[in-house]
């Protein structure tokens, strides 16, 4: 089952050449939080950019300084050597200083072919949060329909709302369900990061054919939590299999952090607002870190892990401001931790993969 | 406060404190005016010790802090006029962290915040402040527990990373006002109602801590203070485009402490009057921060707090001043969104507006503006590890430099206050070769 469902997963460049031929526009869009229903309402499809990885990073180095995050740096490498000439627009949501800076210089020193739209994520959560951000799609919604001559109504955009909901509520349920999947780690992330490129309508197929399953208990592994920003490169899932473990639940900025429940609210606007606003704690919404504690904790009382692991992307300051209290909290009550700080660009390192061992040793 | 205490607080911070410290910077002026001993730079300022007197004092106000008022840890870009009209005793992290940096003790404060975990990828400010707060650390005696915090992220996101690290130790209420990064020439309206709906909602939290109401009159009055501190400070800057230039933006960074963690005081209001009188005289002697002025250059970013005097002294060897900066700029720029009668709104457009919260696009076209308006003959703009929303862009605003306006423009790799990233040999071989690349 997990095999074949692996195998149907298109690659990110022919889901953007399928989309396209039939009528469709691409958006690339940076980390982290965007409203995708307002985009597929104007039947362009978000394709996520995370890094990429693999990437000539000379050409960002260029442009920016050896502090800022691999993320940033191969992003931009990404965008000046061509790889995404596919998009049309390219969408840069505020997510922390780096972006920001990234966002400022595609608009005002190294303008890309397409079109460079920032938004701002609000940090706060609260009622005026909401407000905001709603205006904030509205101004989007304006400048999206200038791009594409488009002005879908509000029965399609609520339409799209309700897919949108209905491919994160199935996502939801892949992280709830995972532990009785089937999957190894690897297999687990490969599907479910899917969600950052495939349309909702293919995403869903592919997420109820996963949670048909079959189920066969409870994993092996020591069950562990994995927080941090991105799992690249993916040869980390591999080791930490290798080594005895299992990812139980995720803290992961592209991953466990992006569930959205459903909004409430009649207005389209509003509705989108609510629900990227409405996820689990996070920095880049301002979130106490005692909510982010809190969150852990809820977690690893759920899945039963026992120990958590802080995978960092080298230079992230805002998670870095985060780990000593996280560590030390979930170290209050029993749960040890482990960091490992990473450049997206390279493999795992041996000291990374011995720390990882040793991490699973002790646990043991 | 009883009888006691309060008499003893009047005797240390009203007469006995300010005797000795008086007397100190006294005597501490003669002896540097006496021996001054810089060939190329002229002394310090004659006010500078009404600076220090107002510094000093401050912080020496602040050991009693807590026993009589609310004390409020602000970042420096957060409308503070707020909080001063409710009598807050008013603190800057980032300021004591400076502090820190130019009397060079940072270093061992930080190794306590690093030695509990926090990276040394994570600002140096922020390291330096959590190390005080673990360990007690500090050149100012003593630092006043927070009641409130106030993180405003006009200025980056750090601090609002950074103070939810301080709300969860101190177990306080955090108040963040968000103010939508501006990406084009303008901010969005709605982002300017957010931002103003954000005060209109800080100000029953302020309220509740402080124990009092605020009212409109006593915060029109600290607005207007701010307002005429602000101008002052704009004023005394732009007399450097006189040549040769009066003060070096050296001595701006120093006395520059006042405008950030005193706006809204009378006395701000006072020192900077006087000041600029200062400044003025010279002017009309001719007397130059540089002896024999030949080049004036820009400086882009933080100061580098623990190598102030080395930059100065090696730059003035060659006779050539740094006149002119977009970090002293910041705080005189934004006086024109101060208009009293327009209550909060003009707050939210001065918070909204800070050179930080706008675009790589807006900085160049600032330094441009700088170059042409104090006739500079260069840029060196500062690299600086610990501040990323000043730093990034700062390459390609280094190469427009070169390629449109000709003008050498050096990018300097350091740390605002960690000297462990500052390379000694080879900032002085990059600043030899530009001084020669000036020369040209």
């Amino acid at each position: 089952m997990t095999t074949e469902n692996i195998f149907s997963i298109p690659r990110r460049s022919q889901v953007a050449r399928q989309f396209k031929q039939h009528g469709g526009l691409v958006a690339a869009v940076l980390p982290i939080h965007y409203p995708r229903a307002l985009l597929r309402a104007f039947n362009i499809l978000p394709m996520e950019v995370w890094g990429p990885p693999q990437v000539d990073v000379s050409y960002g180095a260029a442009h920016v300084q050896p502090y800022v995050c691999s993320i940033v740096r191969n992003a931009l490498s990404f965008i000046l050597t061509g790889g995404l000439d596919v998009a049309d627009l390219i969408m840069i949501p505020h997510a922390c200083d780096s972006l920001q800076g990234l966002g400022s210089i595609l608009l005002d020193f190294l303008p890309p072919k397409q079109p460079a739209i920032p938004i701002y994520v609000p940090r706060n959560d609260r009622k005026e949060g909401e407000i905001f951000f709603a205006e904030e799609l509205q101004l989007l919604y304006a400048r999206l329909e200038e791009i594409t001559q488009k002005s879908p109504s509000d029965e399609v955009l609520v339409e799209s709302i309700r897919r949108e909901e209905i491919a994160d509520e199935l996502l939801t349920r892949l992280h709830k369900q995972r532990g009785s999947l089937q999957l190894t780690d690897y297999d687990f992330y490969l599907n479910i990061r899917a969600r950052e490129y495939l349309p909702a309508e293919d995403f869903i197929e592919l997420a109820q054919s996963i949670l048909v399953g079959p189920f066969d208990g409870q994993q092996d592994g020591i069950p562990i939590i994995l927080s941090g920003i991105v799992p690249e490169p993916m040869g980390l899932l591999k080791t930490i299999s290798q080594f005895g473990g299992r990812v139980a639940a995720d803290d992961l900025a592209c991953c466990g952090r992006r569930l959205y429940p459903p909004g409430s609210n009649q207005d389209p606007f509003l509705r989108m607002a609510e629900s990227i606003l409405g996820v689990s704690p996070d920095w880049c919404r301002g979130s106490p870190i005692q909510d982010r504690l809190d969150h852990l904790q809820r977690m690893i009382d759920s899945t039963g892990a026992q120990g958590a692991i802080f995978y960092n992307v080298k230079f992230c300051e805002p998670e870095l401001f985060d780990l000593p209290d996280l560590r030390r909290g979930l170290g209050e009550i029993g749960i040890p931790t482990t960091t490992i700080e990473i450049d997206i660009s390279d493999p795992i390192s041996s000291q990374a993969m011995t720390r990882i061992e040793a991490f699973f040793e002790m646990i043991q | 406060m009883n009888l006691v205490d309060s008499l003893r607080y009047h005797w240390n911070v009203n007469i006995l404190g300010p005797s000795i410290l008086r007397f100190s910077i006294w005597l501490r002026e003669q002896t540097a005016r006496r021996g001054w001993k810089s060939g190329n730079l002229a002394p310090p300022l004659k006010v500078s010790w009404r600076n220090k007197d107002l510094v000093t004092r401050h912080w020496l106000r602040g050991h009693y802090a807590n026993q009589r008022s609310k004390v409020a840890w602000v970042t420096s870009g957060a409308p503070v006029e707020l909080l001063k009209a409710l009598d807050y005793y008013i603190v800057y992290p980032e300021n004591h962290a400076a502090i820190c940096g130019t009397a060079r003790v940072a270093v061992d404060i930080m190794s306590e915040a690093e030695e509990a975990g926090y990276s040394q990828d994570i600002c140096s400010y922020a390291r330096t402040d959590f190390g005080t707060l673990f360990s007690g650390m500090t050149p100012v005696g003593k630092l006043p527990r927070p009641d409130l915090l106030l993180a405003c992220t006009n200025i980056c996101q750090t601090v609002l990373f950074w103070y939810r690290v301080l709300a969860r130790h101190f177990n306080i209420p955090l108040i963040v006002i968000d103010t939508p990064f501006v990406y084009q020439s303008e901010a969005s309206e709605h982002a300017v109602q957010f931002v103003l709906r954000q005060l209109e909602e800080a100000i029953p939290v302020a309220e509740r801590v402080a124990g009092k109401s605020l009212e409109e009159r006593r915060l029109e009055e600290v607005g207007r203070l701010s307002k005429l501190a602000t101008e002052l400070w704009l004023e005394i800057i732009e007399r450097n485009q006189h040549r040769p230039a009066p003060i070096s933006v050296i001595d701006q960074f120093i006395q520059m402490a006042p405008i950030v963690e005193m706006r809204g005081d009378a006395a701000t209001v006072d020192f900077y009057a006087a000041m600029l009188k200062e400044v003025d005289e010279r002017i009309a002697k001719g007397i130059g921060a540089v002896k024999g002025e030949r080049k004036r250059l820009l400086w882009d970013n933080l100061p580098i707090w623990y190598r102030l005097r080395y930059i100065a002294e090696f730059l003035g060897e060659h006779g050539i001043a740094i006149v002119a900066s977009t970090y002293t700029n910041a705080w005189g720029e934004l006086a024109p969104f101060y208009k009293v009668e327009r209550g909060l709104e003009s707050f939210a457009l001065a918070c909204t507006y800070v050179i930080l919260n706008r675009g790589t696009g807006h900085k160049l076209k600032t330094m441009q503006r700088m170059i042409e308006e104090y006739r500079l003959d260069g840029v060196i703009l500062h690299s600086d590890r610990s501040c990323k929303p000043y730093s990034i862009g700062q390459m390609d605003q280094r190469d427009r430099l070169i390629r449109e306006h000709e003008k050498p423009a050096l990018l300097l790799e350091a740390d605002h206050n960690d000297f462990r990233c500052f390379a000694e040999e080879q900032v002085a071989n990059r600043l030899a070769a530009f001084v020669e690349m000036l020369e040209r």
